[in-house]
């Protein structure tokens, strides 16, 4: 059952703005993970600040120097079905498609997708873990079969996105306005790994909105994909995956990203792999050396050792589609 | 079966009555018909159990301990008593609570609120309130003091010395023994002797209506709905926990939404509701959430299966040896069973240990075959690796080792036996020898076919009374007690009353699975309904039919053996032109009613009637990423007569889906730190969607024309479509990549690591 809470529903972003500061507020789009957060007690909520209603934040347009923006209430399916996307950024369109179900994509939006808590079952459940303001992270010694490998530092949750990697990869940036004014950041430095703050997930401060997200113009030749590994066929997060956005030139890689999903606290760029990539054909060779220099700093725990295996294997098929 | 169904052979046997010829060619049953209740279940005017609203009715919800193993030491209820809309709360100390509950051999084990909370999710309390919002915040306002013990969840650990008693007296439950022939000499003498050391998963039930019931009493009558698969045994047990005679309590179930074998025996809830109505005088309703449901309303549990078997070249199976390990949580069930080891295949040598075992976690219930599917799992796994090993197919080799009688029961003989055609039949449907030796590998994706054979053990419970009774104007309305669990049930006894009365199903009504106004059935589980009621069915239309005819003699002046029931007219077979409606008998509107009443006849003598199945597996294998894909499934099943095509192809596909649960995705997840489960919600806990079951799945029936079985030659099917699949699949990975997976679900976490461990990585 829900707590008790008092719901607003601002008439302008502004306002929207000023309840989102006040103490216990949490904003209120799809309601995808915020309700079910409330209903299982991982949080709770003094003051619901409903912003689903802001046309503003809602729409698909090309900018002027020729990339896309995307308006925060944008749902995932209307990522996935959108053609330009679909054609431009495979590996969003590809992202925003494998997540969670379709009627989940119906409702969830791509802010939201982005500023998710994690799945963590000992955080999502009666477990009073670090991440919630307890003393140890259960994990470690527990059933830890879904955390991450690379990344951990007393805490070991995975980002559960499946656009976060994609829009990683994309060198996407997001636009954030809040008490303080507005300013745009590259989605590379939005997420927190538990190192620097074990107690949240993103760089949001109170009253902080995500409202729209902006991919830059594809770069010639850029060609990407999203591959997801799931334990179920849908309605499932990642259990490993691999967003791909890399720009090739006469059969050899000239750039781009490589980043994994389901692997780490924040979406994981595999930057040593990138770097093998760097210059290369994707033969058979450079794309074995590329998986195996993604698992080079992985960290496994007791029930997790799989992801390793798992993470050279994603990457391995990832990069011979693009090939 | 024992926890959880009737023992056939301890029911008081009575003189044979007259059985009824079997049925020739018969016009209605065995079509493809909709089902009679499909417009109710698909526009959702059927009304659940969980739909159901009272006037005045409360909402109860219950306090759980959250620990895996503590004592309560007090119990702090004023706030929540005080809070707005709180009618009732309810603890150990409530007048009438102290109820003895979960039965062992010994007696009970424990009480409905028990002081010792042997598992996570425990019923500490209870209240009910005026809405349900308000019935969970006073229940959070509940304070409960816990001593928290040490607790064991692991069920090898729980047999350790020192381990922690989840009741005084130890760990252990049960031991038994089974043997026959010489097992060392067998393995002694055997040209191929292997095995492996099997494990399955827990796995939970998921209906998709959660457990609820909603009880009012009427003075000291009471009345329950309640989402049960068997009202009467739901009101013998009410009777007895609230000292009531039988016709005092009133139990009913229009509908079902799954049960899976769960809400087979009584659950907590269902008493605290009662209680909670009593105390209150007004109606209430406890529905148990998706996630408490997890904790404790059922589970199968964990299978540790260590399997020897040994063969000659020639193909002779010579000995089978297995010992079982499995816990049937913090009170008496079931846990394992070596049936399948014992009686699918004709064995000399066979031997078997079980050891079942107390821990601190939720109770298993009866699930969907209990313990068939681990055992499945390790023999049929164990079968396949044997043929290799001599190097058979292993259609061939089972086919060359399948027993024709009951070794289990000192040879008791099959009233039927349509195994072998199953396999032959299944194999050819399947395209087994060119799916078997077709390329495999397409870049890193591999291919392979795998099959398992199956039987299931229950031959039903053989009582049970039907009501049909003929309106004047022709239409029929058809009484019975037994619950429609979502597979039919409704729909095949109408075909029986429409075959032999020739009416159409339109016409037919039906009052079912309500203990004040329909006679006794045993529960829908075991696959027993159809072999235990349509029979009764049968002859209460049978029944009716012989007074129509009668009267439909004495005014058409013809003798009552030249007149059939036709189309709602009594037909002269020799003048069809004569025929005539029904409604126009003289006879049948004097009397206006003809009630006809069928009672099941007891099962053959010296015989027994079983169902048999084998399954057969495509997969492919993503050898980078260890994903298993199942391609397609085909069942043959040997269940008799198919009574209803459509609902029997139905029971076959969602076993094969729950199999595929079995197989690859679902496993209960116990916290090692705390015994508290991580997974007990519909995200964690993996259930098969839409996208894990195959689009190619085939049925093929097989009948053997059992005229012995019962008067309607069908056995159950339920049970026997979920029992092979999983071991099938598994068969299949294997001949995909020649890994042989010990531990189910062949999830991809696990493949991914077993393939490049082979690959030497």
């Amino acid at each position: 059952m829900l707590p008790q809470f008092d719901y607003v529903r601002p008439g302008s972003l502004s306002e929207a703005i000023e309840h989102g500061a006040t103490d216990g507020a949490i904003l209120h789009a799809g309601g995808i993970d915020l309700l079910g957060c409330l209903r299982d007690g991982v949080f709770t909520a003094d003051k619901l600040v409903a912003i689903a209603h802001l046309a503003e934040l809602r729409g698909i347009d090309e900018t002027r120097d020729g990339g896309l923006r995307i308006g925060a209430l944008t749902t995932l399916s209307e990522i996935a079905a959108h053609p330009l996307i679909g054609e431009r950024y495979t590996v969003l369109s590809q992202g925003a498609g494998s997540a969670a179900s379709p009627q989940l994509r119906n409702q969830g939006t791509i802010a939201g997708n982005l500023c998710q808590r994690p799945r963590c079952w000992y955080f999502r459940g009666d477990f009073h873990c670090l991440r919630k303001g307890g003393s140890m992270c259960y994990a470690v010694a527990g059933a830890n079969q879904y955390h991450c490998i690379f990344g951990g530092d007393r805490c070991y949750i995975v980002h559960p996105s499946d656009t976060a990697p994609a829009l990683v990869a994309l060198d996407a940036r997001v636009r954030i306005v809040g008490p303080s004014g507005q300013r745009v950041v590259p989605l590379d430095s939005f997420f927190v790994p538990p190192g620097q703050d074990i107690r949240r997930e993103t760089i949001l401060e109170p009253g902080d909105l995500v409202v729209e997200v902006l991919l830059p113009p594809p770069g010639m030749g850029l060609r990407s994909v999203y591959r997801k590994v799931r334990a179920r066929g849908v309605w499932d997060f990642a259990l490993a995956g691999a967003a791909a956005a890399l720009t090739i030139s006469d059969g050899r890689v000239t750039g781009g990203r490589l980043v994994l999903s389901g692997v780490a606290p924040i979406p994981w760029r595999a930057a040593e792999a990138e770097r093998a990539l760097a210059g290369s054909r994707l033969d058979a060779e450079t794309i074995r050396r590329a998986a195996q220099a993604c698992v080079a700093d992985a960290r496994p725990m007791t029930h997790n050792g799989y992801k390793v295996d798992l993470v050279r294997g994603v990457v391995e098929e990832t990069l011979r589609s693009l090939a | 079966m024992k926890h959880y169904l009737p023992d056939p052979d301890q029911i008081p046997g009575e003189a044979q009555p007259q059985e009824l010829p079997p049925w020739g060619e018969t016009r209605v049953v065995g079509r493809s018909l909709s089902r009679v209740d499909g417009y109710e279940l698909v526009s959702g005017t059927a009304v659940y159990t969980l739909d159901l609203t009272l006037p005045d009715m409360l909402h109860a919800v219950i306090v759980r301990c959250p620990h895996a193993h503590a004592r309560v030491v007090r119990v702090e209820t004023s706030r929540a008593e005080a809070m707005p809309g709180v009618r009732a709360v309810l603890t150990a100390s409530t007048p009438g609570a102290e109820i003895p509950w979960y039965f062992g051999d010994d007696g009970p084990t424990s009480r409905l609120f028990d002081s010792h909370c042997r598992y996570a999710g425990e019923e500490v309390a209870a209240v009910a309130a005026e809405t349900v919002h308000q019935a969970w915040d006073a229940a959070r306002a509940i304070e409960v003091e816990y001593e928290v013990l040490p607790f064991v969840i692991d069920e090898a650990e729980a047999l350790e010395a020192d381990a922690p008693a989840v009741h005084e007296g130890g760990n252990l439950t049960e031991q038994r023994e089974f043997a026959r022939g010489d097992v060392e000499a067998a393995f002694a003498e055997a040209d191929v002797v292997l095995g492996g050391t099997f494990r399955t998963p827990c796995e939970l039930h998921a209906p998709l209506e959660t457990f609820v019931s909603v009880a009012r009493w009427d003075g000291d009558r009471l009345t329950v709905w309640d989402s049960t698969q068997g009202v009467f045994a739901r009101q013998q047990e009410l009777a007895r926990y609230f000292r009531l005679p039988l016709t005092s309590v009133r139990v009913i179930c229009p509908y079902v939404g799954g049960g899976f074998g769960a809400k087979l025996s009584t659950g907590k809830y269902t008493v605290i509701a009662a209680l909670a109505a009593r105390m209150t005088a007004r109606p209430v309703k406890l529905a148990v959430t998706r996630e408490d449901s997890f904790l404790s309303e059922g589970n199968r549990p964990a299978n540790t299966i260590r399997l020897k078997a040994a063969a000659m070249r020639d193909g002779t199976l010579t000995a089978l040896e297995g010992e079982f390990l499995g816990s049937v949580g913090a009170y008496p069930s079931g846990a394992v069973s070596p049936y399948l080891l014992l009686a699918l295949y004709d064995c000399a040598n066979a031997r078997a240990a079980t050891t079942e075992v107390y821990t601190n976690a939720g109770r298993a219930r009866a699930f969907r075959a209990p313990a068939f599917p681990p055992c499945a799992w390790a023999l049929e796994q164990t079968i396949d690796a044997l043929a290799e090993e001599i190097g058979m197919d292993p259609v061939e080799f089972r086919l060359k080792n399948l027993a024709t009688v009951l070794q289990l029961r000192d040879d008791l003989p099959y009233t039927s036996i349509g195994l072998r055609e199953c396999i032959i039949e299944g194999a050819r449907e399947f395209g087994w020898e060119s799916a078997r030796s077709r390329p495999q590998q397409d870049g890193h994706l591999r291919r392979g076919v795998g099959m398992a054979a199956g039987m299931w053990a229950y031959p039903g419970e053989p009582r049970a009374t039907v009501f049909v009774k003929l309106f004047a104007d022709g239409s029929v309305n058809l009484n019975m007690g037994a619950s429609d669990i979502g597979t039919g049930t409704k729909t095949v006894m109408a075909m029986v009353v429409a075959e032999e009365l020739g009416v159409p199903l339109e016409q037919i009504q039906i009052e079912h699975a309500d203990t004040g106004t329909t006679q006794y059935a045993p529960a829908s589980g075991g696959s027993q309904t159809v072999v235990v009621s349509s029979p009764a069915v049968r002859a209460a239309a049978v029944d009716v039919k012989g007074q129509l005819l009668e009267i439909a003699a004495a005014e058409l002046e013809r003798p009552a053996e030249g007149l059939v029931l036709r189309d709602g007219q009594v037909v002269p077979i020799d003048d069809e032109g004569a025929a005539v409606p029904l409604a126009e008998l003289r006879g049948l509107r004097q009397r206006q009613n003809i009630v006809g009443v069928g009672r099941r006849h007891p099962h053959p003598e010296g015989k027994i009637a079983l169902p048999f199945c084998a399954q057969f597996a495509d997969v492919e294998v993503n050898t980078l990423t260890g994903e298993v894909r199942v391609a397609r499934l085909l069942a043959a099943h040997d269940s008799g007569r198919v009574m209803s095509y459509l609902t029997y192809e139905n029971q076959v596909f969602g076993g094969m889906a729950m199999g595929i649960g079995f197989g690859l995705t679902e496993d209960r997840v116990l916290d090692s730190q705390t015994g508290k489960m991580v997974n007990h919600n519909w995200h964690d806990y993996k259930i098969p969607t839409a996208k894990d079951v195959p689009l190619e799945q085939t049925c093929v029936p097989i009948d053997p024309h059992d005229t012995e079985c019962n008067t309607t030659g069908a056995k159950g099917l339920g049970e026997p479509a979920h029992i092979p699949t999983a071991a099938a699949i598994a068969n299949a990975v294997y001949h995909a990549t020649g890994v042989r997976v010990h531990d189910a679900p062949i999830t991809a976490m696990q493949m991914v690591r077993l393939l490049a461990e082979t690959r030497g990585d």
